[in-house]
């Protein structure tokens, strides 16, 4: 399963507060795609994610300061 | 002054270019020691501190210029950096990490700036300039220097202290790392370098600790003996709009108009720019921290640059004892704004799991 979260317009910590709780409510395996535009994310929510032991699939930027990381539930 | 706005413009550009590229957050460091229990930023504005303690005093007891930290207004030091403490979490950026993210593009952060621009302008020249004098002047300690009070030389505090600070440095970077996933690389070399990698945060501090030693001979030169600030500055240059009086212009004025050309820069050349327009709730946010910041930098004499990564380097009171006072005014406001909303919708959903079940 794959859910989407959009936390664009969204300043820090609030996008990767919002990813860590969408992330408890999915099953193990299932991926989270996080779609934001907050500049400080770009190192917050990767950092979060690899040392919480998930798998991040897809990290890209998007367009002119827009991200989007996809985080695999371990 | 011409000489004033080249090298106030062109530090302030490469700190503002520096904070942007190496995502140098320092309300973001603060809120996550309590959030997240984690101190990488809080170690990094060490390491800043102490190149900047080192070249500076070196650069004092070479003759090159003189200080004296003077007298501790205790009482304005402690509740000003407080209230600075909770403005920055509801502005969602310390003075410094507002100026850089206006150059990002962040309304929100435009918003705060006015607010603390505003603010700190009526705590000096403005209706709360006796409310400010008043608190200054009230509760005042002889000696702000640290090595005075002790009647040591400052290198008795400052070499423990660098000591300290490579024993994180070793312990930090000796723990096992965890690989954190990186951008796909769409640049090579120099470009990629500046414009896409991602920067350790000590390497970062040490460039802003450089920066931050490079300011003083530079601002020294124009008449102003004192290393980065942001707050009188910003004041100031409200204050020259308002008035056109060019007394208010000083380095410093020039030195957080480079911070933001020197973020936008970066942001526009690592396409990072953008105009984005925060919710209401933010934007009445970013308003009300900005005036707590300006009211509580002004009262304490400093901001998060002012006393905590210059005035600790110049091992002041003022300085370890603002910064210690900022950061449990940014651990009490994370607890209102993150800590508390989080567990009260937690109890609702369980109470609601209860009622359906």
């Amino acid at each position: 399963m794959q859910k989407k979260l959009e936390v664009l317009g969204m300043v820090c910590p609030f996008p990767l507060i919002e990813a860590q709780q969408a992330i408890e409510e999915l099953n193990s395996g299932d991926e989270l795609v996080v779609e934001f535009d907050c500049t400080q994310g770009t190192e917050s929510i990767p950092r979060w994610a690899a040392e919480a032991g998930h798998t991040v699939t897809e990290f890209e930027q998007t367009d002119e300061a827009a991200w989007t990381i996809t985080i695999q539930k371990k | 002054m011409i000489y004033m706005i080249i090298t106030g413009l062109l530090c302030g550009a490469l700190l503002g270019f520096v904070m942007q590229r190496g995502r140098f957050c320092l309300t973001g460091g603060f809120r996550d020691m309590y959030l997240a229990k984690d101190n990488r930023m809080f170690y990094a504005l060490l390491i800043a501190i102490a190149v900047q303690s080192v070249g500076v005093f070196l650069l004092i007891d070479l003759g090159v210029f003189e200080y004296s930290a003077g007298a501790l207004p205790i009482l304005s030091v402690i509740v000003g950096s407080f209230i600075f403490g909770i403005g920055i979490i509801l502005a969602g950026g310390c003075a410094t990490g507002t100026w850089y993210r206006a150059g990002e593009g962040l309304i929100g952060s435009w918003i705060a700036l006015a607010g603390y621009m505003l603010m700190s302008t009526m705590m000096r020249t403005g209706v709360f300039g006796p409310l400010n004098q008043q608190m200054q002047t009230s509760s005042v300690l002889p000696t702000n220097s640290i090595a005075e009070t002790f009647g040591i030389n400052h290198w008795f505090i400052i070499i423990p202290f660098v000591a300290v600070v490579l024993f994180i440095i070793y312990k930090q970077l000796t723990k096992p790392k965890v690989a954190i996933p990186k951008l796909k690389a769409k640049r090579t070399g120099l470009s990629h370098l500046l414009f896409e990698k991602r920067w350790h945060p000590f390497v970062t501090a040490t460039l802003i600790g450089i920066i931050a030693l490079i300011a003083w001979p530079l601002s020294a030169a124009t008449g102003r003996v004192f290393g980065l600030g942001i707050t009188t500055p910003s004041a100031n240059i409200l204050q020259y709009l308002t008035t056109g009086d060019q007394r208010f212009l000083n380095w410093g004025v020039f030195l957080v108009v480079g911070i933001f050309s020197g973020s936008l820069i970066a942001a526009k050349a690592s396409k990072e720019f953008r105009f984005r327009m925060p919710d209401v709730k933010t934007g009445i946010n970013s308003f009300i921290g900005g005036n707590l910041m300006g009211f509580g930098a002004t009262l304490a004499g400093g901001c998060s640059i002012g006393n905590g990564l210059v005035m600790t380097a110049m091992m002041t009171w003022q300085g370890w004892i603002g910064l210690v006072f900022m950061i449990l005014g940014t651990w009490t406001a994370s607890y209102f704004v993150f800590v508390r909303p989080r567990q009260k919708a937690k109890a609702a959903k369980l109470k609601q799991e209860v009622t359906t079940a």
